[in-house]
């Protein structure tokens, strides 16, 4: 099962049931203070494993439509390589970084427990 | 036979529905109930919204007694509404869409609500009223929209009764405006409020206000009873809704009128508007509170009859949002 911890501990996708489950020791989410122009700002990395490239791809089209809700101080990207999904926050204050990420957790959580009781996706 | 699954949580409601050509095959609902005195923040309802969508579509499915691959598109609610409940819900009907393999549709709320209240009712061309704790709006179809003829300046009449219902604690539960109506049955004296008529428009926010300001110096002196204050406040709101609504009929020829919107099963609006439309010699179309307040039904209505009528929304074209008028929407499935 993913759970809200996925986070900030280990874990990984087990391949070989299709289960999202997360227990390879892995390094899944990094925060570094950076400077540019000699502000400080923070960037935020997760990678999200998911069982196939399908459901990696499926979760990035349900999770990119909607825009942040603040206009300025944060940019987020999503990408997808094989079948991991990557994060990637650009923020100004880590009070924003931080709603952003909690808010990212409960709708990626929400999409993976979609995934779990309505998939597995049917051929295309 | 085209089977259309809805996905409605805009505001305190999470519904799913499913609707066959017509027959509402199941519509199962949940409502986030505060308690006595406060209203529902969106980030709560989220929560809520996220903790029984799973279940809810579950039950959707079982009680249509059908299978993913039976339905043909899946609709939700893109707006208007509060933010986090929406993007809760497209989140989900999003994902099922893919992993089904089947076409999106991202449907207007309002527009649920007519359409729904058409199919129940069969009425053909009606003015529309819509009353909820959102939105007040008098509608009339013309060419391809369904156009606004009047609506409120500042609050929804639903919001104003909601908030009256916290400043003297009534229950939320099944919802504010339910037990503001059985209260006022029992209310007697007609305590004057402003009335707010402002040519086809209404306006709320003042007599909210008003009585927010009076209501707990007119109790504790015992000038009137809390059941009067609901019984004169009813009176008051919908006596400005029924003369909006008599305006628009007159200016479009209409001799029909459709209540849609959780305020819509107030069985004393609907009297009041019967009262109107008998005098007028036209007839009156109203439902019951399944599918007056908002449901996942009326959302699988709506996008049947767009789906229908060709229209799909695509993937990256699916963002939520909390503004969208009703006049926005081009009817591609009416003359």
């Amino acid at each position: 099962m993913a759970t809200a911890n996925m986070a900030s501990t280990d874990g990984g996708a087990n391949h070989e049931t299709g289960k999202l489950e997360f227990n390879e020791k892995r390094e899944f989410q990094r925060t570094v203070f950076s400077r540019r122009d000699g502000d400080w700002f923070l960037q935020n990395s997760l990678d999200v494993p998911f069982p196939s490239s399908r459901e990696a791809a499926i979760a990035l089209r349900s999770l990119s439509p909607d825009r942040e809700p603040r206009k300025g101080g944060i940019s987020k990207e999503l990408t997808v390589s094989g079948s991991t999904l990557s994060l990637r926050w650009s923020a100004d204050e880590a009070r924003i970084l931080r709603v952003s990420v909690n808010s990212f957790l409960d709708h990626l959580l929400l999409v993976v427990e979609t995934m779990e009781m309505f998939g597995p996706p049917v051929s295309p | 036979m085209t089977v259309v699954i809805g996905f409605e949580g805009s505001a305190n409601k999470i519904g799913i529905g499913i609707i066959r050509d017509g027959e509402v095959l199941s519509n199962p609902r949940r409502t986030y109930i505060t308690p006595p005195g406060q209203g529902f923040m969106p980030s709560d309802t989220a929560r809520h919204h996220r903790a029984v969508i799973l279940t809810v579509l579950k039950e959707a499915l079982e009680q249509a007694g059908l299978k993913p691959a039976d339905i043909d598109c899946v609709a939700y609610t893109k707006g208007p509404g509060m933010g986090a409940p929406l993007v809760t819900v497209a989140l989900v009907a999003r994902t099922v869409a893919q992993l089904w393999g089947k076409p999106l549709l991202g449907v207007n709320h309002c527009i649920g609500h007519i359409e729904m209240g058409r199919l129940i009712t069969k009425a053909n061309n009606p003015t529309v009223l819509y009353v909820s704790g959102g939105n007040t709006q008098v509608i009339a179809y013309s060419e391809r929209r369904y156009r606004i003829f009047g609506e409120t300046i500042d609050i929804a009449v639903g919001n104003c009764l909601d908030r009256f219902a916290r400043v003297i604690k009534i229950s939320n539960d099944p919802s504010p405006g339910y037990n503001i109506e059985q209260m006022a049955k029992k209310g007697s004296h007609y305590v004057e409020l402003p009335y707010t008529v402002k040519g086809m428009d209404v306006s709320f926010s003042g007599i909210l206000s008003y009585i927010e300001e009076a209501a707990h110096k007119m109790l504790s002196s015992g000038q009137c009873t809390a059941e009067d204050l609901c019984f004169s406040l009813q009176e008051t709101v919908f006596s400005m809704l029924v003369e909006i609504t008599e305006r628009a009929m007159a200016h479009c020829g209409s001799q029909e009128v459709l209540i849609v919107g959780g305020v819509g099963c107030n069985l004393r609006l609907q009297e009041m508007m019967e009262v109107m439309c008998k005098e007028r010699g036209a007839k009156l179309f109203a439902t019951d509170e399944r599918f007056c307040i908002d449901n996942g039904a009326m959302i699988a209505q709506a996008g049947w009859e767009m789906f229908r009528s060709g229209q799909v929304t695509e993937l990256e074209d699916s963002w939520i949002t909390q503004r969208y008028r009703t006049d926005e929407v081009e009817v591609t499935w009416r003359d």
